[in-house]
């Protein structure tokens, strides 16, 4: 007894240092994941805070004082407006279209197996694939040298529409995959006939797919550049009015502007994530998981048996 | 099954892919085939330029195309009121290449996207022209302009009897200098001195930037060869590849101006007034070489909706009262006569400023841009562009 | 009944076959038509077969060919080194936190490209607090960070870490932790058992991720205009200002092309180097 009391001290300054140390490497990874999430978050908050601001001239980078009068004035130029409204047209028509076709893709992918499979498979990768430098460049020079549609609208909802079947076709196929058929087959044990079970059985289950798929449509339109601004001729698209007005000096409401898209779009995604889970719950596709997350892939469920052994 | 089914045999499978490959190839190769109409053959350029038809009292949409920040908040409202139309005014012209690429499929239809007037930089005026992009005005209907365009912006080279090109602005393209980092530059070659490397900003405009690095150069601008272009360029580009400049910029260099991460640029006249309210140090510094003198004009293209209001607005804009709003809230300077003594009372110190009444001897060694053969042009704007982007 | 099930499969890929064939690889042709052709837009170009302009572009763009290549790879590497401790942590430390994890991954997505690029300008500016801390720790040469490489691979790698991260993350997540739990039973240590189980076990995620990134980043443009300086332009800025500015289509054709071959011979070799058919879909084949 005598004899720990003696080398106490000891041990203990050494422990402290041990702990410490222990603490630091198992939380060493949180801690990173931290500074990289709050490095990932640290120019949004930038663009929101720049949007309170009240620049004496026309450039709105240097904090000079708080103030909500761009926020009252928000929507006051016509510009920046009209650009908005016109990729809002674009986007909602480009995600309809190719959400559509999209899905239907996806639906032949998963679901039959045919002559050309793997081909159409290819297909929907290499777009993915291709920068968009290079997709914009050649659409470009197919409407140059055919003269036909005018660089406009119509052009950019084509491409808009061309660069968002890929990803709706992955998304909804991911959902496919995890589709469980012996609805259908209770289904059509049923009595009902093919439309019938698509319609009522198999579409309101993919729906949450088709919506998310939807979303990432709209968004990719929404912030479309590259391809855009080669196709455009004189449209203007929300982002080819701030490459414009990047040049000028960017208004302070277009950090308003985009803190609004930016929480709507916020909102819009919490709200689907909430009801493909709750659609999950109705239906059973799968059992439901703990720990299940946003992105709806789910850790594998424990043996029956138990593990090991 | 088919005997293109479900085979283990990897080989033909990627046979089986080729095909497909293949099938899909010459699909599209044949969609292809039914093409052309568009930029390839032979470009059809128009002999006779046709002359705006007036007819009767404006009226109606007029849609207009101009520079940013070029016009104050008040003009077009008065003048919607005076004449009845409804002006829808665009600020979609950036630079004057980017516009012509985006408006000359367009043009070359014989359509302006909807728009009867754009505003667009002398050389670009002309090189429309010439390719039959823009109409001849109806003089009759615009007298302002005849009784009032000052004396220095008559009888231009490329329009002596402004048959098709109305100034709209004009200004001057010089030294805008931080003076508190950078109090001795005063000419072009100075922007050239290790002691500002990598503080120091070019324009993209090319007519701006190397014409000026050949005054420098001791070149006479009005007998300047292809070959002064040239040298000009190879020592911007040195200059680029060095560090030296920085960036080269469009209107963004009074972001780095007024940041200080730019020390002295090249840039215009007006610019640097509005600059001077958010940072009284930055001022234009009239380069010892001279400067480059420009207008920006209103022209018509072919196919305008409406001319008859589009050269209403142009008689508008000339009558002095209405010019010095515009002035006033520019800086630049004015190509209508009488805006001074307007000036003078709605806005002294903007009145005394050499920068929108310049003086002769302020002028004296300012030059406008040199023109280019179209097979020059064509050279020296891809030795520029390497510079640039490269 | 059966000739119709036969048909159906062709019936609902018509539609997006179509519009990609015609709007994807129809254009191709079209481009690569443009790269041959000869003269200028006010004379009128004509389909001559004109190869010479694939060499006079590729010699004089060389130095932002290359440029684009470097950034490109430095901004993927720096993704996958911050990227996977991050995609790690989130799916296996995540606990109740993972979905907010998840979402700040991909806030950055709801702003605007464009803005969120500038908004870096403001924040790397000269004057700004964050430079001066960079300057004290001896990472901004010059005293600047704007208008250097540094600036445009950082705006690389920030625009396209989520690109990293979520492949990674789905691939981390799909792993069975009884596989990691038995490695740990045959006396692994923590560090062994991430070599030999999790990380191989992450590769499909590791090589989608690293894909996902470079080759969009190879064909950037916007990092370089607005964050770099002059001798920071990536081919991209020159394939559109060719395209935009110059209208010298046939370059600006040939430089496309040269970029797009490039990429596909370093993604094939890649992939098979890697090998990946979940890449392409085959999983989840159903007769």
């Amino acid at each position: 007894m005598e004899a720990t009391t003696a080398t106490a001290p000891y041990v203990r300054r050494e422990s402290v240092l041990r702990r410490a140390w222990n603490w630091l490497r198992e939380h060493a990874i949180n801690i990173f994941a931290g500074l990289a999430i709050a490095y990932l978050l640290i120019p949004i908050a930038v663009i929101i805070l720049f949007s309170f601001n009240d620049p004496i001239g026309k450039y709105n980078f240097e904090w000079v004082g708080f103030t909500l009068d761009h926020w009252k004035t928000v929507f006051s130029i016509s510009e920046l407006n009209s650009a908005l409204l016109t990729s809002l047209r674009l986007a909602l028509f480009a995600t309809i279209i190719s959400t559509a076709i999209g899905t239907l893709m996806a639906l032949a992918l998963v679901r039959h197996s045919f002559f050309g499979r793997r081909t159409a498979n290819f297909l929907i990768v290499v777009p993915m694939a291709t920068p968009e430098i290079v997709m914009g460049a050649s659409l470009l020079s197919f409407f140059l040298v055919l003269g036909t549609p005018s660089l406009g609208f119509t052009t950019l909802l084509i491409a808009h529409v061309m660069f968002c079947i890929s990803f709706v076709v992955v998304v909804v196929r991911s959902r496919l995959i995890g589709f469980d058929r012996s609805l259908e087959e209770a289904a059509q044990d049923l009595g009902a006939n093919p439309f019938q079970t698509f319609w009522r059985v198999t579409f309101p289950l993919i729906l949450p797919g088709i919506v998310a798929a939807a979303l990432l449509a709209f968004a990719l339109s929404i912030d479309d550049f590259v391809v855009s601004n080669f196709n455009s001729g004189t449209t203007v698209t929300f982002p080819l009015y701030i490459f414009g007005a990047a040049q000028r000096g960017i208004p302070v409401e277009v950090n308003g502007v985009a803190t609004i898209l930016f929480f709507v779009t916020l909102i819009a995604m919490g709200f689907t994530v909430l009801q493909q889970r709750r659609a999950e719950k109705l239906a059973a596709v799968r059992p439901e998981q703990e720990g299940e997350d946003l992105m709806g892939t789910a850790p594998v469920p424990p043996a029956p048996g138990g593990a090991g052994g | 099954m088919s005997a293109w089914g479900r085979t283990p045999n990897g080989r033909v499978r990627g046979l089986r892919f080729l095909v497909i490959a293949g099938l899909a190839l010459a699909a599209s190769l044949a969609i292809a085939a039914c093409g052309g109409g568009g930029i390839e053959g032979d470009s059809e350029s128009s002999s006779d330029v046709e002359t705006v038809q007036i007819s009767g009292k404006p009226s109606g949409d007029l849609t207009i195309s101009n520079w940013p920040l070029y016009i104050d908040k008040n003009t077009i409202p008065e003048f919607e009121k005076a004449t009845g139309v409804s002006v829808k005014y665009i600020e979609d012209v950036n630079d004057n290449q980017e516009f012509f690429s985006k408006m000359q499929p367009l043009l070359a239809k014989g359509e302006s996207g909807g728009r009867s007037i754009v505003v667009v930089t002398d050389w670009m005026a002309k090189k429309m022209y010439d390719l039959g992009y823009l109409q001849n005005l109806d003089k009759s209907a615009i007298p302002n302009v005849e009784k009032n365009l000052v004396e220095s912006l008559r009888g231009r080279d490329f329009d002596p009897n402004n048959d098709f090109a109305v100034p709209w602005q004009s200004g001057m393209t010089g030294l805008v200098v931080r003076t508190d980092l950078a109090p001795d530059v005063k000419s072009i070659c100075d922007l050239f001195d290790p002691k500002y490397k990598g503080k120091v900003e070019m324009l993209t405009e090319m007519r701006d930037t190397v014409p000026l690095v050949m005054k420098c150069q001791g070149v006479d601008l009005s007998q300047a060869t292809e070959d002064d272009w040239m040298a000009a360029i190879d020592k911007i580009g040195e200059a680029a590849d060095s560090g030296q400049i920085r960036r080269f910029t469009g209107n963004d260099y009074a972001r780095d101006l007024t940041s200080g991460d730019a020390a002295a640029v090249i840039g215009w006249s007006g610019d640097a007034i509005q600059l001077q309210a958010d940072n009284p140090d930055i001022q234009f510094v009239m380069p010892k070489e001279g400067c480059m003198l420009w207008s920006d004009n209103m022209v018509i293209p072919v196919g305008a909706p409406n001319p008859t209001a589009a050269e209403a607005w142009m008689n508008y804009v000339y009558d002095p009262k209405n010019q010095a709003q515009i002035t006033d809230y520019n800086y630049y300077f004015s190509p209508v006569e009488g805006v001074k003594p307007i000036i003078e009372r709605i806005d002294p110190p903007a009145a005394k400023s050499e920068l929108i009444f310049p003086t002769e001897q302020f002028t004296a060694k300012c030059d406008n841009a040199p023109t280019l053969s179209g097979e020059e042009e064509t050279k020296v704007t891809e030795a520029f562009n390497a510079v640039v982007n490269g | 009944m059966a000739s119709r099930r036969r048909l159906t499969p062709y019936l609902l890929l018509f539609p997006g076959a179509a519009w990609l064939i015609l709007f994807f690889v129809v254009p191709m042709y079209y481009m690569a038509r443009l790269s041959l052709d000869s003269g200028t837009l006010e004379t009128g170009f004509q389909f001559s077969w004109q190869w010479s302009n694939y060499g006079d572009a590729l010699s004089l763009y060389q130095d932002p060919f290359l440029r684009a290549f470097e950034y490109a790879g430095a901004a993927t590497v720096i993704a996958l080194l911050i990227g996977y401790p991050l995609a790690y942590a989130i799916a296996f430390r995540g606990g109740k936190w993972k979905n907010l994890m998840l979402f700040a991954v991909i806030a950055p997505f709801f702003t605007t490209y464009l803005i969120r690029t500038i908004a870096w300008e403001t924040i790397l500016s000269d004057q700004s607090p964050v430079v001066s801390v960079l300057d004290s720790i001896g990472l901004a040469p010059g005293g600047h960070v704007l208008a250097t490489a540094g600036a445009v691979i950082a705006g690389i790698t920030y625009n396209f870490l989520p690109f990293m991260v979520l492949p990674i993350y789905a691939s981390l997540e799909r792993i069975d932790p009884r596989l990691i739990e038995a490695g740990k039973d045959l006396y692994a240590s923590s560090r062994a058992a991430f070599l030999r189980v999790t990380l191989p076990l992450s590769a499909p995620g590791v090589i989608a991720g690293t894909l996902l990134t470079f080759i969009p980043a190879a064909g950037d443009y916007i990092n370089a205009f607005f964050l770099g300086g002059t001798n920071n332009k990536m081919i991209g800025n020159v394939i559109q200002g060719l395209y935009l500015t110059n209208r010298d289509y046939p370059a600006a054709a040939a430089l496309s092309f040269v970029l797009m071959a490039v990429i596909m011979v370093i993604v094939f070799v890649y992939i098979r180097f890697a090998g990946s058919e979940s890449l392409m879909g085959e999983e989840g084949a159903r007769a």
